[in-house]
């Protein structure tokens, strides 16, 4: 068999207002509401509620059969409390349906784990006890943000209750000769590894819409076709995992409706349904369903699923992220040990990985995804702005 | 006296320091009688008739064409800034030329993104278009453009004397003495030498020779200005006359201290271009960092090495101590100096350096380079070479350690400064004037 993995990543983070040195220990709100609101509204009109009703009668109509997981941060849940409630209500309604699986992460989708091991298992626990208070949900896989990996995090998700599985993506380098759709061990073969199969998960979220791509329309029938022959190069009745994993945002907002993405989507399953050796899984049972010795992987560096280089480069390549980030953890330890919760939870919502992801100088010329995804008008602005932010948390707090 | 005066820059047509030079000079002036009509490079063919000290503020405006005039004085404004609106009097000083097109264009695009729904970002875009779109890249067009018109006032006003700031206007007063025989100031507030931090563009030094060559009388911001003339540009010692800027500020209930941050706080105030030596502000602040992590550094303003100091300020790893403000209005401008304990003025060269009084009237302590013009006319600052970082930085280093003696350097500071008036420099270029004249009086029978 081979089974299709569905993961998608539901996030918003609290993007800044534009902060001046003058606006410094006035007690000025640091992040634009108006922004964050609106943008709120529009994905969960263009995005969260279409999509959730489309999954929901799919999970209905193949009762069992259709499944996919969710990771929503701690951020996008309470802004979705205070703007859209609507939209959070609909996901309750999928998790309640028995077929969602919930991952766990970090609550503020932050880099904790390379700067702070503390404050990252902080973080995860905050984001367990939302999953517990939402939606009754004890997440198993757990997922780092942005998939960032590499061996150490598995040690410390090892030590953490109730985690037996990590989605990552599925990097060339340190694949090498091997297929991603197997499930895998760690280095130290104590917890299960799923990788992103990024061809084809980026055929659905970059490339679906694209005219210049020579695959241009993307149907149902070809894709599944394509899935259908990565079964034939694989042998001995093994199960295999297609791990699709994507930003939930891809449906209606990264690729609108008039692209045909919630047509695709609808008839997706049908045509996996209709062949007996295809089938849907979520990260949690991939384990389970694995009919043979699971072989260890070592990730010795941290990669991501972002850019092409899939590393850490989309958030600590250029000398603004590196001192933004280096003077927020700096200040994070300071607040722990004074203590001060307030602050605390001010600076966490700056801990999130789309601050840094703005500053990226990469490809800002260009107009890539990194533009398209910032509030701002250049990667010096939003350095502008979040520093001042820094600079007025630590006035706070002396 | 009545003098026909040329200048770039006048409020609200403001880009540097010239304009509130212009400001605070010919207020004075108006107020030892003088009288002033000043040609600004404005979108209509105008002058302003400047008869009293206030005058500087309302900017009464005479059409030289009595139709436009009529229809100028018959028209209603509701405010200053709507008649200014109406003469062609833009914020952007160097836009004047491209006329009609750009300001109707502007209107049209302003029209845009003032709508309600626009988000804040949208906005900022569309206003750094415009600002792109109405660049300088064709100063000297402009500068021939206000040259020619140079020739109906020249022609149709009458006045005794002409005095012509920078050498923007220098071509206007060269065409306006020619035409008129009538004696020519030029008043050297920069030269090219200073802005480029070394020769510049030819083109504009040949310019600036040329204005100082025919002039009359050479009037320099300072000692240091008159020497850069005298070297450079090979001028007649006889010619050149000193004159020192003041500076106006708010009363002095407006400059009490009103801070920011709760550790000292080191400003550096000016646009962010080589000329004012940013960079060396940046490494002595780097070294200071080292000692004092307390500190903040605020680099207040815009320029051309904007983002390479931003770069360099986060490779050098000062945390959240080195900021930037981006452009500042005159209430921002005083509301970080009323922030700030310390300003570093560590220019490469400059003719005068209006800031660093400015900053004293506030109390601030000053260390100001030594390659300034406003070194000459203050005792109670600190001056060090621009390229002396370290003795910048221990100077730094000793205020922050020993605040009762800053505050006190601060005061005696402001103090001092607040004797330092427009008046006084009025006062040398009513004499100027007078002594230009009649010298010119006695050669022209």
């Amino acid at each position: 068999m081979l089974y299709v993995v569905f993961y998608f990543q539901v996030h918003q983070p609290y993007r800044l207002r534009h902060l001046n040195v003058l606006d410094i220990g006035k007690g000025v709100d640091y992040f634009d509401e108006h922004l964050n609101s609106q943008i709120m509204r529009k994905v969960t009109e263009k995005c969260y509620l279409p999509t959730n009703k489309l999954l929901l009668d799919l999970i209905h109509r193949y009762e069992g059969q259709f499944k996919v997981a969710f990771s929503l941060t701690g951020t996008a849940i309470e802004q979705m409390k205070a703007y859209s409630p609507e939209a959070l209500d609909s996901f309750k309604e999928l998790v309640d349906t028995g077929y969602v699986e919930l991952l766990g992460e970090t609550y503020y989708h932050s880099l904790a784990f390379l700067f702070d091991t503390n404050e990252f298992l902080d973080q995860v626990a905050m984001h367990r006890d939302l999953m517990k208070s939402e939606f009754g949900y004890y997440p198993e896989t757990f997922r780092n943000t942005e998939l960032i990996y590499q061996d150490s995090l598995s040690d410390l998700i090892y030590e953490i209750e109730g985690f037996h599985t990590i989605l990552t993506e599925g990097v060339d380098r340190i694949l090498q000769w091997r297929s991603p759709l197997y499930t895998y061990k760690n280095y130290a073969k104590t917890i299960n590894l799923l990788l992103k199969y990024y061809q084809l998960a980026d055929d659905i979220a970059f490339r679906f819409s694209d005219r210049d791509w020579p695959e241009y329309p993307l149907t149902v029938d070809k894709f599944v076709n394509w899935i259908d022959r990565l079964t034939l190069s694989e042998k001995e009745g093994r199960n295999l995992f297609l791990n699709l994993f994507m930003d939930y945002e891809t449906f209606g907002e990264h690729q609108w409706a008039e692209t045909g993405i919630f047509d695709f989507m609808q008839h997706f399953p049908e045509e996996i349904l209709k062949r007996p050796h295809l089938g849907f899984a979520n990260p949690k049972e991939a384990y389970k369903l694995a009919n043979y010795q699971q072989e260890a992987l070592s990730f010795p560096e941290p990669v991501s699923w972002a850019d092409v280089e899939r590393d850490l480069s989309a958030w600590l390549s250029n000398d603004m992220q590196r001192n933004a980030i280096e003077t927020l953890y700096n200040l994070i330890n300071l607040i722990r040990q004074k203590g001060d919760e307030k602050l605390l939870e001010i600076a966490r919502k700056l801990s999130t990985s789309d601050h840094f992801y703005y500053m990226c100088t990469k490809y800002f010329q260009d107009g890539d995804v990194h533009k398209y995804f910032s509030p701002y008008d250049s990667p010096d602005q939003a350095y502008i702005y979040y520093m001042n932010a820094l600079a007025d948390l630590e006035e706070r707090l002396q | 006296m009545k003098v026909l005066m040329f200048t770039w820059e006048f409020p609200p047509l403001i880009a540097g320091g010239l304009g509130m030079a212009c400001y605070g000079m010919v207020r004075a002036l108006l107020g030892l009688g003088i009288k002033v009509d000043l040609v600004l490079p404005t979108k209509e063919l105008v002058y302003f008739p400047l008869r009293e000290p206030d005058d500087v503020d309302k900017l009464p405006a005479v059409f030289l064409d009595p139709k436009k005039h009529t229809e100028y004085i018959s028209h209603k404004f509701l405010n200053i800034e709507e008649r200014l609106d109406y003469i062609g009097v833009t914020v952007h000083p160097e836009t004047y030329l491209q006329l009609g097109e750009v300001q109707k264009f502007v209107k049209a695009i302003k029209k845009e993104y003032q709508r309600e729904s626009i988000t804040q970002e949208e906005r900022e875009i569309w206003e750094e278009l415009t600002a792109h779109l109405m660049g300088d890249e064709d100063i000297f067009k402009k500068v021939q453009e206000y040259t020619i018109r140079a020739e109906r006032f020249a022609r149709e006003l009458d006045f005794d004397l002409i005095h012509a700031h920078d050498w923007l206007t220098y071509p206007a007063g060269m065409l306006a003495r020619s035409i008129s025989g009538k004696p020519l100031v030029v008043h050297i507030h920069a030269t090219e030498y200073d802005r480029a931090g070394g020769p510049g563009n030819p083109r504009v030094h040949r310019i600036e020779r040329a204005g100082m060559m025919f002039a009359d009388k050479v009037i320099a911001v300072s000692q240091y200005t008159a020497q850069m003339v005298m070297s450079h540009y090979r001028i007649d010692t006889a010619k050149i006359s000193i004159v020192h800027n003041a500076f106006s500020v708010s009363d002095e209930y407006h400059r009490t201290k009103k801070r920011i941050f709760k550790g000292p706080t080191i400003l550096f105030l000016g646009r962010i271009t080589l000329q004012k030596g940013p960079d060396y502000f940046l490494e002595m602040a780097s070294k200071v960092h080292k000692v004092h992590p307390e500190a903040h550094f605020i680099m207040a303003g815009t320029g051309d090495m904007a983002r390479e100091l931003l770069y360099k300020s986060a490779a050098k790893k000062l945390g959240n101590k080195f900021l930037f403000t981006g452009f500042l209005n005159r209430q921002q401008v005083e509301d970080i100096l009323r922030a700030s304990d310390i300003f570093v003025l560590p220019s490469v060269s400059e003719p005068f350096g209006i800031s660093p009084l400015e900053a004293m009237a506030f109390g601030v302590t000053a260390i100001i380079s030594k390659q300034s013009g406003v070194a000459e006319v203050v005792n109670h600052a600190f001056k060090i070479d621009y390229w002396d970082v370290d003795l910048m930085a221990e100077t730094v280093n000793h205020l922050i350690e020993n605040p009762d003696l800053c505050r006190k350097i601060g005061l005696e500071g402001m103090e001092e400064v607040n004797k330092i008036h427009w008046n006084d420099s009025a006062e040398k270029i009513r004499q100027i004037y007078s002594s230009t004249l009649s010298e010119y009086l006695k050669s022209n029978p």
